[in-house]
């Protein structure tokens, strides 16, 4: 397993982003995979940093590891800010997404499109922990072609 | 490759080149030249994209804020998005809400 630790700021997105990335090509994700479980990745640690921390006014890290297994990729985002699961946020509805831009509301875009992004998401609190799991599967084009 | 935005404005048209990476970090500064756009009062707003390599929901907001800044009037011309930025576009179904393009001269003249 891989891991690494960044601070509950913006400017942490960036390495995030680097580090599924770097993943996603270790375990040959093919592009459309890798972009979206790197947008999937990114919408929740945006919600964890402007919700989460600093909203909420608290500072802490957010720890975002890997695992590798055969079938999959399985990217965990961990921080212990307020309570945050994102499945319970509002969903976004079909009609929502059909509406035109000038009536739109800005909220729910993020976890639409992080949930949508990867094949399993799911969200654990464990003690004063939020764990966002993201998993993706390998070899998807074989997968399709049968 | 970070973030950047340039503007040009065009008589009644407002283009905005952007390039790099747009997410929650880098919106604020795409933001800030939607305004300034916007304070030249544009009929069309062209977003120029063919150097755009990633976009989050943070970017889709400044869209949404650009359409309700500038109001529902003005053109919102997607230029020369790469694909996934297109999908992301699509899944959202904010294509129903500007015109994409690939180039936009032939977007206006069409």
């Amino acid at each position: 397993m891989q891991s690494l630790t960044v601070p509950g700021k913006l400017d942490s997105l960036k390495p995030i982003a680097d580090f599924v990335i770097t993943a996603s090509a270790q375990v040959g994700l093919d592009k459309k995979a890798a972009y979206k479980l790197r947008l999937a990745v990114d919408e929740i640690a945006t919600n964890i940093i402007l919700y989460g921390y600093e909203e909420a006014g608290c500072e802490g890290d957010i720890i975002i590891s890997a695992v590798v297994d055969d079938q999959q990729l399985e990217i965990v985002l961990e921080d212990d800010a307020i309570l945050y699961d994102p499945q319970q946020t509002q969903a976004i509805e079909t009609a929502e997404l059909q509406r035109p831009l000038a009536e739109r509301q800005m909220g729910g875009l993020g976890v639409y499109l992080a949930i949508q992004g990867v094949d399993q998401f799911r969200y654990e609190r464990a003690g004063n922990r939020n764990r966002n799991i993201f998993n993706v599967k390998r070899a998807r084009a074989s997968r399709d072609c049968i | 490759m970070s973030f950047s935005a340039t503007t040009q404005i065009n008589g009644k048209t407002a283009i905005i080149s952007i390039a790099g990476e747009l997410d929650a970090a880098s919106a604020p500064a795409f933001r800030q030249e939607i305004e300034q756009a916007a304070a030249a009062n544009p009929e069309h707003l062209v977003l120029e994209m063919s150097e755009l390599e990633y976009m989050a929901s943070a970017g889709l907001r400044v869209l949404i804020f650009a359409k309700q800044k500038m109001g529902v009037n003005v053109d919102v011309y997607v230029v020369a998005a790469q694909e996934m930025v297109l999908e992301t576009l699509e899944k959202t179904g904010f294509d129903q809400s500007v015109i994409i393009a690939d180039r936009y001269d032939t977007a206006v003249t069409a």
